[in-house]
């Protein structure tokens, strides 16, 4: 790759590489992107958008790609039977994760409010009937991947790569080889797989943790961490779906998932069996 | 057609798959992609020429192929379990078909979590084309139809995995650098708790 523009956004860190070189305001558009994305849904900032609808509910508008990322919650919400849903945001605040990283929990794990009763997410954007803390979590920092792709190949970038920390989509000829780290030691990968043109995410719940046995992979059903998968990657054509089955497959089963979207996924469970869908059997180590 | 009963319902021994509950379709798809993997093997060996394209269309369910064939003879319904694989050699001789017509049904086993497992498969052939497949779970114990229906995939031993530094990759997908916030909180934490 002949250039490389690294940067943090989105409270992680961001490595683009192109063939071509990255031009001074292709890389501020990429910045801008992220911060845009930031003001809308981070429920860490006191400026977003979601921070507003936290507060008092009412309507957020959204760009064109919130209606993209609006029916991809809510279909993986109803593949999930309401595992999945952009209304875990309080739930994860109150167990501890919340703007000000407290990490105290507040309350005891329970179930999320209901979609229909509380979020309307249409193409303009969302309306809450009473405020609400959301997080788009599952599958946001996905789709800014697959944004800022599109930015670069609007641009006429032919290859590139953009990596959120793990999470990745690429754009080129040929394939590159990543590892899936092995998510009880950092410094192993329980396999590899090739990428092509596509995306590559990963999640992993023994990362983000803290106090005992909390971590930022909620079952929004029943409001408690799941602690059966510890690990999960997804190979999908974009990002955003990408990441958004990433986080499905912690709380169903790829079967329910098969139906709805063309992927490739490794799972791990705790016990450190992982599960595979076949085109992907001979990517790990045994 | 005069042969056997089947051939002239091709849609009716469809219909039931449309009706399939979801994930049991995943699995007939898959099914249905290897016996006909088989079956267009075989049926390019005898230089046939009918029977390639029909069969690869055939899973899709989408249009049902009608048999073509009107001159397949009189054979005694096929029971043998390797049917499949096992070409009958009057049906070949006698017409452009490879394969008799009929049911055939092969029970295979495979090693679950759970135990050694068992699940049927039976297929509807029609003019060499299938025309139905069904896949059968046979559970011994109760945890054995959710690992059938794991069917698609796989599952692993325990991974023990391998050291980064001694593979040759291009980028690594994992957690370890997610959530500069989070970290740079814990972080914080663990300092701020340091006597």
């Amino acid at each position: 790759m002949a250039d490389s523009f690294s940067f943090e956004a989105i409270g992680t860190s961001w490595r683009v590489d192109s063939r071509a070189p990255l031009l001074p305001r292709q890389r501020t558009e990429l910045l801008q992107l992220a911060e845009e994305y930031d003001t809308l849904y981070s429920r860490f900032r006191q400026d977003s958008g979601v921070t507003a609808l936290a507060e008092s509910g009412g309507h957020l508008p959204l760009p064109r790609h919130g209606a993209a990322l609006g029916a991809l919650m809510r279909t993986l919400h109803d593949l999930t039977g309401g595992g999945v849903t952009p209304l875990v945001g309080e739930r994860l605040a109150a167990q501890g994760y919340d703007a000000d990283y407290s990490f105290v929990p507040t309350a005891p794990p329970s179930p999320s409010r209901a979609w229909d009763d509380l979020l309307d997410w249409t193409t303009d954007g969302v309306t809450l009937a009473e405020p609400a803390l959301l997080d788009v979590g599952a599958a946001g920092k996905g789709q800014l991947v697959d944004l800022m792709v599109e930015s670069l190949v609007a641009a006429g970038h032919q290859d590139v790569i953009v990596d959120a920390s793990g999470d990745m989509r690429r754009v080129g000829d040929g394939s590159i080889t990543v590892a899936l780290e092995h998510p009880y030691d950092a410094s192993s990968a329980i396999g590899t797989v090739g990428l092509g043109s596509g995306a590559l995410c990963a999640s992993a719940s023994n990362r983000r943790t803290w106090g005992d046995g909390l971590h930022h992979v909620l079952d929004a059903r029943t409001g408690r961490c799941v602690d059966t998968v510890v690990a999960s990657w997804v190979l999908a054509e974009d990002a955003m779906t990408a990441d958004g089955l990433c986080t499905a497959l912690f709380v169903a089963d790829p079967v329910e998932l098969a139906g709805s979207f063309d992927f490739d996924y490794v799972l791990m469970y705790s016990d450190g069996r992982a599960r595979f869908s076949t085109p992907l059997a001979g990517a790990l180590f045994s | 057609m005069t042969s056997t009963g089947q051939t002239e319902t091709p849609s009716t021994t469809l219909a039931p798959r449309t009706a399939f509950p979801l994930h049991k379709r995943v699995l007939t798809a898959l099914a249905a992609v290897s016996i006909l993997g088989a079956a267009g093997c075989a049926g390019a060996e005898a230089e046939s020429p009918a029977s390639g394209s029909p069969a690869a269309e055939a899973p899709t369910g989408a249009t049902t192929t009608a048999p073509t064939s009107t001159e397949e003879p009189a054979t005694a319904a096929p029971s043998g379990s390797a049917a499949a694989n096992d070409p009958a050699p009057t049906a070949a001789a006698a017409s452009d078909q490879t394969y008799t017509d009929g049911t055939y049904t092969q029970t295979g086993s495979y090693q679950s979590p759970a135990g050694p497992e068992e699940v049927g498969v039976t297929i509807t052939l029609e003019a060499d084309v299938v025309t139905a497949v069904e896949v059968e779970p046979m559970p011994d114990n109760p945890t054995t139809t959710m690992y059938q229906e794991r069917f698609a995939g796989g599952i692993s031993d325990a991974i023990v995995g391998k050291k980064l530094d001694e593979l040759a990759v291009d980028k690594v997908a994992g957690s370890s650098l997610t959530s500069g916030g989070f970290n740079e909180a814990t972080g914080k934490i663990k300092s701020e708790a340091q006597i």
